[in-house]
């Protein structure tokens, strides 16, 4: 079939659509409503998961994660990095910090004490951080709600507000840190609550106190060299996995005994949600979209039905049965092209916005937690180029499937008496 | 209007029957998604309830007594007093109540540290009463070693699996818990581990031990005192019921400050959270999906209306008012929503039961342990059937073909009566 040929019959298809702008204009609306909508959900769905991602590996923890080999899981005090004699900390933090995909990388110690307010004692997890170098890894300590960051060197304290409430402190409040000491001994020591932070995790608030590394290793009775864990965050989650690979062949030399371990190693289950998250996408396409089908099969059947006559003088004129199911496919695909300009003409420019200024839901539901990660209640929304192209073939499928009973119909119109009976 | 109702009625039948296969069209498309919007909606609903089930019996049940001061403070000083715990212990075991009570379990929750050779942790120490406990928790089915606290038991603890491995523990160990104690010293206690379990919530495994309320009660000077009743419902639908009943009885120290009466959104409302967003996502699908069919509706109700614009003049011309002429369209449109939405419902509710009745597994699509909002999901979802629920669906059905049928209703009362008879079409 030369173009000259195949030109009729798209024409006739095209031209018909504007015959009932309205009618077309309805099933437009429809199959655009459905293509917002898959793009939409989708978008929604992976900003949550992204979110997840994000909070989970970046508002605490980072997203790659240096240990002794022995640390995970029991996370004891004795499993330092380098054993008990300790590591050459900032020679590490050089070598990570040189890897590209690296944006900063921070020591870290923990230990379990208490912590006494006035009559009030509650029972914490004492983190000790490097603060210049911490700063630029978690976001959990940028915003503070009270008071200011600790300063090595000083018996200075980070608490969470609901750690406050529970031992009713306030900044610049006293408190006295006991907590059991490396050698057996039970260090204790008089701190200054310096801030107030909030991250959203209850787990995170009413436990955690963070304070100055030096002065917690001077609390447990540790040497400087002696830390628990390196947190290395990288520019995306989804490179920690290579960066973390690199890392470990970079830090080779040193000859210590450690694992870098990415976060899809040490939070499997998180990269499970997000394959089952999107495993589901395709079910959302094809439920939205085959119940569109139904609004675009009737559309066209009663167009057919309307255009018997035409369809029998075109018959009656000689044109084959084939080339009037042509019609009313070419009919089908203009309309599913309008219909795919006008839902992403209107989809763009939303997704940009809500992608950029996501709305707040709060109004709806609070924050809730996935996986232990934080998740804030707002309508953000993440493209997914893959998304935008199935559901764009998608529509276009739709529109074609629907218009094939219709035109089989059309083409099997008996001309005769098509034409003298109405 | 009404004296030509069966007139209405019947044109609006007998147009629906005259274009079955368009009626029919659009009918499926209500059907089909009325069958999965009850589909949905039925798992939805179950999928919450095991979430509420599981978050409540983990956390401090459906409805929780205990001191306003205790929820910001978490101190032993804001603990129940020994009058408040009788009145509310009292008011559940009323024959009126007790239908709608599963469990009660009474707990002193205190934050402490827990202490071995290998380390310290912090953790939450639940002095139980070992029988009533039992009825109420999940955790003594998650034992992984030994066994859970038994009514005898004295310095016995029952601890997470995360908490076991962090301390360096095992079965018989001993541990050290330190708390603050009921004047304001720090109380110590020598317990020795009975069981471990593990829950699948991190926060949980890492940090929860369970001790006798007895053994609590000797080191922290609280003797019997407890901090929170938390109570357990057959349904979650009878929480306002219980917990107003819970108000009245407790009406004097409620109103002193001294007791509050919280129902499992108030005290958990991350878990409120978790529900209220999982249902919003399910709405915002399904408004989508019916505005889809809607404008399908829209469509075969308008263009049934261009068709019949002569018979619309013949009708106005023979005495039916432009809003009678209207009302046969609406008619239509509601009729047809009517049928099919009944029909896709019960086809709706017979699918859910036929093949899903003992729960959907996705057993093999998770894999992993997954946690929303501190609840372990189970994998199986059981389809929850609510009566309300149906009668919404059925609502919102005849409100989609009501709207969808009202402008093409406007255009046939609008229609100018001798130019729709002039012409043959």
């Amino acid at each position: 079939m030369t173009s000259t040929q195949a030109g009729p019959w798209r024409q006739i298809g095209w031209r018909n659509l504007g015959r009932h702008p309205k009618r077309t204009a309805i099933t437009a609306i429809g199959l655009g409503v459905g293509y917002f909508a898959v793009v939409f959900l989708v978008g929604w769905s992976s900003g949550l998961m992204a979110q997840m991602v994000e909070n989970g590996t970046g508002l605490v923890s980072g997203q790659i994660e240096i240990h002794d080999t022995d640390y995970r899981p029991d996370r004891s005090l004795y499993d330092t990095i380098g054993g008990r004699e300790g590591a050459d900390i900032s020679a590490i933090i050089r070598t990570i910090a040189s890897d590209p995909a690296v944006v900063a990388a921070a020591p870290r110690l923990y230990a379990g004490g208490l912590i006494s307010s006035g009559n009030s004692t509650s029972a914490g997890m004492l983190m000790g951080i490097d603060p210049s170098l911490e700063l630029d890894l978690t976001r959990f300590l940028d915003d503070l709600v009270e008071g200011r960051i600790v300063e090595p060197g000083r018996n200075e304290l980070l608490v969470g507000d609901e750690l406050a409430r529970q031992l009713g402190a306030g900044v610049g409040d006293e408190v006295v840190l006991v907590a059991p000491g490396a050698d057996g001994s039970m260090g204790n020591d008089l701190f200054t609550i310096a801030g107030i932070f909030h991250s959203g995790l209850a787990f995170i608030d009413s436990r955690y106190g963070v304070l100055p590394l030096d002065t917690l290793q001077t609390l447990i009775v540790m040497d400087t060299g002696r830390i628990h864990e390196v947190a290395v965050s990288t520019a995306d989650p989804w490179i920690a996995t290579e960066a973390a690979g690199r890392l470990t062949a970079a830090l080779g030399p040193m000859d210590l005994d450690i694992e870098v371990a990415p976060w899809t190693e040490l939070r499997p289950e998180m990269v499970e949600y997000v394959a089952l998250g999107e495993s589901f996408y395709f079910l959302i396409i094809a439920i939205v979209f085959g119940i569109a089908m139904f609004g675009v099969a009737n559309t066209m059947l009663m167009g057919t039905y309307e255009r018997r006559r035409e369809f029998a003088v075109m018959l009656a004129l000689g044109t084959s049965p084939r080339h009037i199911v042509l019609t009313v496919v070419y009919e089908a695909i203009a309309l599913g092209a309008v219909s795919l300009v006008a839902g992403f003409v209107v989809t763009l420019p939303v997704m940009v916005w809500w992608h950029n200024a996501p709305p707040d839901l709060g109004w709806l539901y609070g924050e809730v937690t996935v996986m232990g990660a934080l998740i804030r209640p707002s309508l953000r929304v993440e493209y997914d180029v893959a998304v935008w192209i199935w559901s764009s073939v998608a529509l276009l499928l739709t529109a074609l499937l629907a218009a094939l009973y219709p035109a089989a119909r059309a083409a099997r119109v008996p001309p005769a008496d098509a034409l003298s009976g109405l | 209007m009404t004296k030509h109702l069966r007139v209405i009625v019947g044109l609006a039948l007998r147009n629906l029957q005259r274009h079955l296969r368009r009626t029919l069209l659009t009918a499926s498309a209500m059907i089909a998604g009325s069958m999965l919007l009850i589909f949905s909606l039925s798992l939805g609903d179950g999928t919450h309830e095991s979430w509420i089930d599981s978050g409540v019996r983990m956390g401090s049940g459906h409805v929780t007594v205990e001191s306003p001061a205790f929820r910001t403070t978490q101190n032993i000083d804001a603990r129940l007093s020994t009058a408040a715990r009788q009145v509310a212990e009292l008011a559940l075991q009323n024959p009126l109540l007790s239908g709608d009570v599963s469990a009660v379990s009474s707990r002193m929750m205190v934050t402490g540290l827990a202490s071995s050779a290998a380390g310290a942790r912090p953790v939450k120490i639940m002095g139980v009463d070992p029988r009533s406990e039992a009825a109420f928790t999940t955790l003594n089915a998650q034992v992984v070693e030994g066994r859970y606290l038994e009514p005898d038991d004295r310095l016995a603890a029952f601890v997470g699996k995360q908490l076991v491995d962090s301390l360096d523990l095992r079965l018989g160990s001993r541990l050290v818990l330190n708390a603050q104690d009921v004047d304001n010293d720090i109380g110590g206690q020598l317990v020795r581990v009975v069981g471990i379990f593990q829950s699948g919530v991190p926060e949980i495994d890492q940090s929860l031990v369970h001790i006798p309320l007895s053994t609590a009660g000797e080191f922290l000077g609280s003797r019997d005192d407890v901090t929170t009743i938390g109570v357990l419902l057959n349904d979650s639908a009878a929480v306002p019921r219980v917990a107003q009943a819970l108000r009245q009885a407790l009406a004097d120290p409620v109103a002193a400050g001294q007791v509050t009466v919280l129902n499992w959104r108030e005290a958990m409302p991350e878990l409120a959270a978790a529900v209220a967003l999982d249902d919003f996502g399910n709405y915002l699908v399904f408004g989508i999906l019916f505005i889809i069919i809607g404008f399908g509706i829209v469509n075969t109700v308008l263009m049934s209306v261009l068709h019949r614009h002569r018979e619309f003049g013949v009708l106005q011309a023979l005495g039916l008012t432009p809003g009678e002429t209207g009302a046969v369209v609406l008619v239509e449109g509601l009729v047809m929503t009517a049928v099919s939405g009944l029909v896709g419902v019960a086809l709706g509710l017979l699918c859910t039961w036929h093949f899903f009745g003992e729960g959907l597994d996705f057993t093999n699509l998770m894999g992993e342990e997954m946690t929303f909002s501190g609840v372990v999901i189970d994998p199986v979802i059981i389809p929850l059937f609510r009566v309300t629920r149906v009668v919404h669906v059925l609502l919102f059905i005849l409100s989609i073909g009501a709207v969808s049928s009202v402008y093409p209703a406007i255009r046939a009362a609008s229609i100018d009566v001798p130019t729709a008879m002039k012409f043959e079409r």
